[in-house]
C-alpha cells in the first residue's frame, strides 16, 4: 500500500483574478502503518489535502497514485468505488445515518460492496469490540453520546479494512477526555492491527502523539516532524 | 438478497425519519388516487347511465331498417313503408324489441297544421322497455283498447292549437298510394324538454297507424333496445344503425365528457405531483450533507439516486394501495347509494340532445381503472422525481 502525491497543486478561483491555493507543489509518500497529522491555522490547506487524497478533489496540477495507478485519471465513479475498496472516513461531526443502528451503520460500506452476508457479520462484530460498542450494537445514533457516536463512526471506517483511514478533525466536537479515549483508539488499531491514519487535526494532545507531524501553511508542507 | 433487504429497510426508515410529512405525503398522494378512481368510475356508470336514460326514451341502442327505407342514392328521402315483419329480425333482438310503425303526416289543430312523425306502437311492450310514458306530463299515456288516441309533444300542442280532448287531423300517405286522413283524439302532451323532438313526434297505438296508413297488421318497423354494450346481432339482409350513427350529437358530446373527466384528472395528478415534487425536494435538500457524507464513504451518487427513488415508491405504492382502498370504498357506497345528478341541476331534470333525462348514477368498479390509475400514478411519481433527482446529481461534489 502506497499513496504518492507527486507536485499537487489545487488552485481555487475566487475572482477573475484572484487565485488560492488549497495544496502547492506538494509531494508526500504514504506508507503502511503511518500515523500522520496534518496541522496548521483554518485555511491553510489541511482538508483540500485530505480531499486530494481522498479523490474527492481533482488536482489541477501534479499527480496522485495509489499502488502505482493514478486516482487523478479516474472517473467520478472509479473515484467513489476506489474510496470504498481503499480508504475509511472519519469524520469531525462523525456523519452516522440516524435511521439505522449501530449495527447497520458499520454494516453500510460492507453492503455497498456486497459482500457475503455473514462475512458482514463477522466483520461489523469485529469493528464494534475494536471500538469496545459490542454491547451497543442495536442503538441508533440519537441513543449514543458523541464520543460513542465517534467510536461507532471509526469502527465503520475499519471494517471494510481500509488501506488508509483518513480523519477530518476526529476529536473536535469530543471532550477532552473522550478526545484521548478516541486517541488511544486510533493508536491501538494503527499498533496492534497496522492502520494506516493521516488526519487533520487542531488537537495538542493528537498531534503529540502520532509518530509524523505534516505542519501545512499556504497550501504547502511546511515543516515535517518525526516522533519516537 | 441481504443487499435487497437492506435497501428496502434503509428506504422504509428514511420515509419515516420525518413522520409527520410523511403521512401528508400519503394522505395527499391517497385521496388524490381516491378521488381520481372515483371519477373515473363515476364517469364511465354516469356515461352509461345518461345513455342508458336517453336511448330507453326513445331511440334505442340499434336500429334495423329494411333496405329499401332509404331509395337507393338519396338517405334524406325515406320510404316509410318498407316495413320489417318480426321474423327477419334476429331471434336474438325478438326479446327486446317493439314493433312500431314510423311514417310523416300533417297535423291540423284549430290554429295551423305542422309535420310530424307518427310513432305507431304496443303500449303495453313501450312501457315495459321505454320510459316514453314518463314523459308524458299531461293526460295520460296511450290506452291498447282504444283506437285514434294520439299524444303529441307540448310545444307542438301550444303551435297548433291543441288542448287534451281534443280532435286532431291527420294527413298522410297510405301504403297503397292513397291520401291516408282520420281524426285522432290528444290523450296526452310529451315534455321533453322544449327541444325538437317535442315539435315532431307523435305516438298513436300500432293498430290506429297501421289502419291509417292502411297496412296489414304483420307490416312494422322494429326498435330495438337492449344492452349497450353488447354488439348487433348481424342481420343478412336488414342495415344495422347503430346508437352513436342515430344520435351523433349525444355521441360527441358523451365522448367530450369521457375526455373532460380524463383530463381532469390528468390536471389533479399534476397538481399533486408538483406538490410532491416540492415536498421530495425539500426534503432531499435537507439530506444533502447526509448525501455527500454517504458519497465519501463510497455510495456512489447512482446509489444514493437509486434508495431515495425506492423511497419514494414505497412511499408511492403505500399511498396507491390506500387510494385504490378508499376509491373503490367510495364507488360500491354509491353502487348501493346512487347519485341523483339532479343534484348539479338544483334539482331540475337535465335536458340533454332535446329529452329531459332524470339519470341516478349507480358507480360501479371499472376494472381498467384501477391498473390505469396506478400506472399515472407511478408516471407522475417518476416525474415528480426528475427534478429533485436532478438537484441531487449535479450538487455537491463534496468534500470531506
Amino acid at each position: 500500500m502506497q499513496f504518492e502525491l507527486k507536485n499537487v497543486s489545487k488552485i481555487y478561483e475566487t475572482g477573475q483574478e484572484n487565485i488560492t491555493y488549497g495544496a502547492k507543489d506538494v509531494t508526500l509518500t504514504i506508507k503502511e502503518g503511518d500515523f500522520t497529522a496534518l496541522v496548521g491555522p483554518s485555511g491553510s490547506g489541511k482538508t483540500t489535502l485530505l480531499n486530494l487524497i481522498a479523490g474527492l478533489l481533482i488536482p489541477t496540477k501534479g499527480e496522485i497514485l495509489h499502488k502505482g495507478e493514478s486516482i487523478t485519471h479516474m472517473s467520478l465513479e472509479e473515484r467513489t468505488t476506489h474510496r470504498l475498496d481503499y480508504m475509511g472516513f472519519v469524520f469531525q461531526d462523525y456523519q452516522l445515518l440516524p435511521v439505522l443502528t449501530a449495527y447497520e451503520n458499520v454494516e453500510f460500506p460492507l453492503q455497498l460492496k456486497k459482500i457475503p452476508k455473514q462475512e458482514i457479520k463477522e466483520r461489523v462484530l469485529w469493528a464494534l469490540e475494536q471500538v469496545g460498542l459490542s454491547q451497543l450494537k442495536d442503538r441508533f445514533p440519537k441513543q449514543l453520546s458523541g464520543g460513542q457516536q465517534q467510536r461507532v463512526s471509526i469502527a465503520r471506517a475499519i471494517a471494510c479494512r481500509p488501506s488508509l483511514i483518513l480523519a477530518d478533525e476526529p476529536t473536535a466536537n469530543l471532550d477532552s477526555k473522550t478526545s484521548q479515549e478516541i486517541i488511544d483508539l486510533f493508536k491501538k488499531l494503527n499498533s496492534e492491527h497496522n492502520l494506516t491514519f493521516i488526519f487533520s487535526t487542531h488537537d495538542q494532545r493528537l498531534i503529540d502523539q502520532v509518530k509524523t507531524v505534516l505542519y501545512i501553511n499556504d497550501g504547502q508542507i511546511a515543516e515535517v516532524k518525526e516522533h519516537q | 438478497m441481504s443487499y435487497f433487504n437492506f435497501l428496502m429497510k434503509f428506504g422504509y426508515r428514511n420515509i419515516w425519519r420525518e413522520p409527520k410529512r410523511a403521512l401528508i405525503m400519503i394522505l395527499s398522494l391517497s385521496l388524490g388516487t381516491a378521488y381520481i378512481l372515483w371519477i373515473l368510475n363515476f364517469a364511465e356508470a354516469g356515461s352509461k347511465e345518461v345513455i342508458k336514460e336517453f336511448l330507453s326514451q326513445y331511440s334505442g341502442s340499434y336500429q334495423y331498417t329494411h333496405p329499401d327505407y332509404y331509395p337507393a342514392g338519396n338517405t334524406k328521402k325515406f320510404n316509410a313503408f318498407a316495413t320489417i315483419p318480426a321474423a327477419e329480425i334476429p331471434s336474438e333482438q325478438k326479446i327486446n324489441a317493439i314493433p312500431r310503425v314510423v311514417a310523416p303526416v300533417f297535423i291540423s289543430g284549430n290554429k295551423k297544421t305542422l309535420g310530424v312523425l307518427l310513432n305507431g306502437t304496443l303500449p303495453e311492450e313501450e312501457l315495459s322497455l321505454s320510459k316514453l310514458n314518463s314523459s308524458v306530463k299531461y293526460g295520460r299515456f296511450l290506452d291498447p283498447k282504444n283506437s285514434n288516441e294520439i299524444i303529441i309533444g307540448q310545444s307542438l300542442a301550444n303551435k297548433i292549437d291543441a288542448q287534451i280532448g281534443d280532435e286532431v287531423a291527420l294527413i298522410g300517405q297510405a301504403l297503397d298510394g292513397s291520401v291516408a286522413n282520420d281524426l285522432f283524439k290528444v290523450v296526452g302532451l310529451l315534455d321533453f324538454g322544449g327541444g325538437d323532438l317535442e315539435d315532431s313526434l307523435s305516438f298513436t297505438t300500432l293498430s290506429s297507424a297501421q289502419n291509417f296508413f292502411v297496412m296489414n297488421s304483420d307490416q312494422y318497423h322494429q326498435y330495438v333496445n337492449f344492452d349497450m354494450e353488447r354488439p348487433a346481432p348481424a342481420s343478412s339482409t336488414l342495415k344495422v344503425t347503430t346508437w352513436h350513427q342515430l344520435l351523433p350529437e349525444i355521441s360527441v358530446s358523451i365522448r367530450f365528457i369521457d375526455g373532460f373527466t380524463k383530463i381532469v384528472c390528468i390536471v389533479v395528478v399534476i397538481v399533486i405531483s408538483l406538490g410532491l415534487s416540492n415536498t421530495l425536494m425539500i426534503s432531499f435538500l435537507e439530506r444533502q450533507k447526509e448525501f455527500e457524507a454517504l458519497n465519501i464513504i463510497g455510495a456512489s451518487r447512482w446509489w444514493i439516486l437509486g434508495t431515495l427513488i425506492i423511497e419514494v415508491f414505497i412511499l408511492g405504492t403505500v399511498a396507491l394501495l390506500i387510494g385504490l382502498v378508499l376509491g373503490h370504498i367510495f364507488t360500491i357506497i354509491n353502487f348501493y347509494y346512487p347519485i341523483n345528478l339532479e343534484i348539479f341541476t338544483n334539482g331540475k331534470p337535465m335536458f340533454l340532445g332535446g329529452m329531459l333525462i332524470h339519470p341516478y348514477v349507480k358507480i360501479f368498479p371499472v376494472a381498467k381503472y384501477y391498473w390505469q390509475v396506478s400506472l399515472l400514478i407511478y408516471l407522475f411519481l417518476i416525474l415528480s422525481m426528475i427534478y429533485p433527482s436532478y438537484k441531487i446529481m449535479n450538487r455537491g461534489k463534496n468534500a470531506v
